[in-house]
C-alpha cells in the first residue's frame, strides 16, 4: 500500500460502503421549517433598510382556502369570456382584450388557470394522506403548500395590481409547485399501495 | 447532492426579487427558509440562534440578490450566504469561549455520540440526528458540509479560515463517532478488500 494511500485511510477510516451510507443517511434526514414568525421579523427589517418595497399584507388563511379562492379567480377569468362573447358551441373562447400583445399574455395566464385547476381536481382525486407517513415527504408536501399558500395571497390580495406579466410569473410558478405537489402526493399513495 | 439545488425558482422572480420586490422575496424565502433553517440548526443547535442566522441570510439576500447574475444555481449562492453566516456565528462563539477550533473535541466525553452507535436501521434517522448533535459543533459542522451540502476540503478550509488537514482530521475524528451506527447487518464493514475512500 502506498504511503498516500494509507494516509487516506488513517484520515478517514470509512470503508465505501460506510460512507455511502452515512451520506445517504445524513441527506435523509428532514429539514424544518422555521416558526412563522420569521418571515415577519425579515420583511420588517428588510422594509426598515429599505431594501424591499413596503405593501399591504393580508392576514395568512389556510392552503385549501388559498386554493379555493385562486381557483375561483381561474374560473371566473374563464368564465367571463365564455358570458360575455356567447361562442358558438366547440369553438375556441377568445378573452376580451383588443391589443394584440395582451392578448397573447392573457391567453397564456389563461392556459396556466387551467393547468393549475387542471392539477387541483388531479389533487382532489387522490386518496387522503396515508396514516403512516414520511417525516421528509411530509416536510416536502407542508413546505410546497405554504410556498402555494404564499401564491394564493398575492394573487388574491386586491389591496395589489398586477400586471398581466406578473400575473404570469406568478400563476407559472404555481403551476410548477402545483405540479411537484401531485407529484409527491401521488408517489405517497403509490407506496402505501405497496 | 445537497437539497439546496433541488429547489428551482423562476428566473423572472429572481429579477423581480431584485428589484426589491416583497412578494417575490417571499417566494423565495418559502422556498428557502427550510433548508437554510436546518443546516443553521444542525451547525448552531439552538432554535433561537437558527432562527437569527435565518434572519441574517435572507437580509444578506436582499441587500445581495441583484448582484446575483445566475452564472451559478440560485440555490448554490443562497447556501453559501447560509453557510457564510453560519460559520461567522460559530467563530464568534468559539471567539467568546476563548477556544480555537479545534479545542472543543475536549467538551465531548468520548462515550458521548457512540453511545447512539446501538442501532438498528428503522431508527437510524433518529439515532444518526443525535449522533451527530452529540458530536462537537467544528466536526458536526465539517461533517455536514462536506457529506450533506458536497464542499470539498479546501473550501471548507477556506470557509473556516484553517488548513485542508484540519478539516480532513476533523472529519475523521467525528467518522470514528459515528462508525458504529453504520454497520451493515451480515457485512464485515472492516472485511478484507473493503475499499476504503479517502476523505
Amino acid at each position: 500500500m502506498s504511503s498516500d494511500k494509507k494516509d487516506e485511510e488513517m484520515i478517514c477510516g470509512l470503508t465505501a460502503d460506510e460512507h455511502d451510507l452515512l451520506q445517504q443517511e445524513l441527506r435523509a434526514l428532514p429539514d424544518v421549517m422555521p416558526p412563522r414568525a420569521v418571515w415577519q421579523r425579515i420583511r420588517e427589517q428588510g422594509e426598515a433598510e429599505g431594501l424591499i418595497s413596503q405593501r399591504p399584507m393580508r392576514r395568512p388563511m389556510t392552503w385549501h382556502g388559498g386554493i379555493g379562492l385562486a381557483a375561483a379567480v381561474a374560473l371566473a377569468a374563464l368564465l367571463v369570456p365564455v358570458m360575455t362573447n356567447t361562442p358558438e358551441p366547440g369553438s375556441i373562447t377568445e378573452p376580451p382584450i383588443t391589443n394584440p400583445s395582451n392578448s397573447v399574455q392573457v391567453n397564456a395566464l389563461q392556459a396556466l388557470m387551467v393547468e393549475s385547476r387542471q392539477l387541483e381536481s388531479d389533487l382532489r382525486s387522490l386518496p387522503d394522506e396515508p396514516r403512516v407517513r414520511q417525516a421528509g415527504t411530509v416536510a416536502t408536501i407542508s413546505d410546497i403548500e405554504d410556498r402555494i399558500t404564499s401564491i394564493d395571497y398575492q394573487l388574491n390580495d386586491p389591496a395589489i395590481q398586477m400586471t398581466a406579466e406578473e400575473k404570469e410569473i406568478f400563476w407559472r410558478e404555481r403551476v410548477r409547485l402545483m405540479k411537484l405537489l401531485v407529484g409527491l402526493r401521488y408517489a405517497q399513495v403509490q407506496r402505501t399501495a405497496f | 447532492m445537497s437539497k439546496f439545488a433541488d429547489i428551482q425558482i423562476d428566473p423572472a422572480i429572481v429579477k423581480r426579487a431584485a428589484r426589491g420586490d416583497v412578494r417575490a422575496h417571499e417566494i423565495i424565502y418559502r422556498a428557502f427558509a427550510a433548508p437554510v433553517y436546518s443546516l443553521s440548526l444542525r451547525f448552531t443547535r439552538v432554535p433561537a440562534q437558527a432562527e437569527d442566522l435565518v434572519q441574517e441570510t435572507f437580509i444578506e439576500i436582499m441587500r445581495s440578490i441583484a448582484k446575483f447574475r445566475g452564472e451559478a444555481a440560485l440555490g448554490s449562492w443562497i447556501r453559501r450566504i447560509a453557510v457564510s453566516k453560519a460559520l461567522m456565528y460559530l467563530r464568534s462563539a468559539w471567539t467568546a469561549r476563548g477556544q480555537s477550533l479545534a479545542d472543543d473535541w475536549h467538551e465531548v466525553t468520548p462515550g458521548d455520540a457512540a453511545s447512539h452507535g446501538v442501532s438498528s436501521h428503522p431508527d437510524m434517522a433518529l439515532d444518526l440526528d443525535a449522533a451527530l448533535a452529540n458530536l462537537p459543533s467544528v466536526s458536526r459542522t465539517v461533517v455536514w458540509l462536506h457529506d450533506v451540502e458536497g464542499f470539498t476540503h479546501k473550501e471548507i478550509a477556506a470557509f473556516m479560515g484553517r488548513t485542508e488537514s484540519f478539516s480532513k482530521s476533523q472529519l475523521s475524528r467525528a467518522y470514528q463517532r459515528l462508525r458504529p451506527m453504520l454497520a451493515v447487518p451480515g457485512e464485515d464493514v472492516r472485511g478484507e478488500g473493503a475499499a476504503l475512500r479517502g476523505c
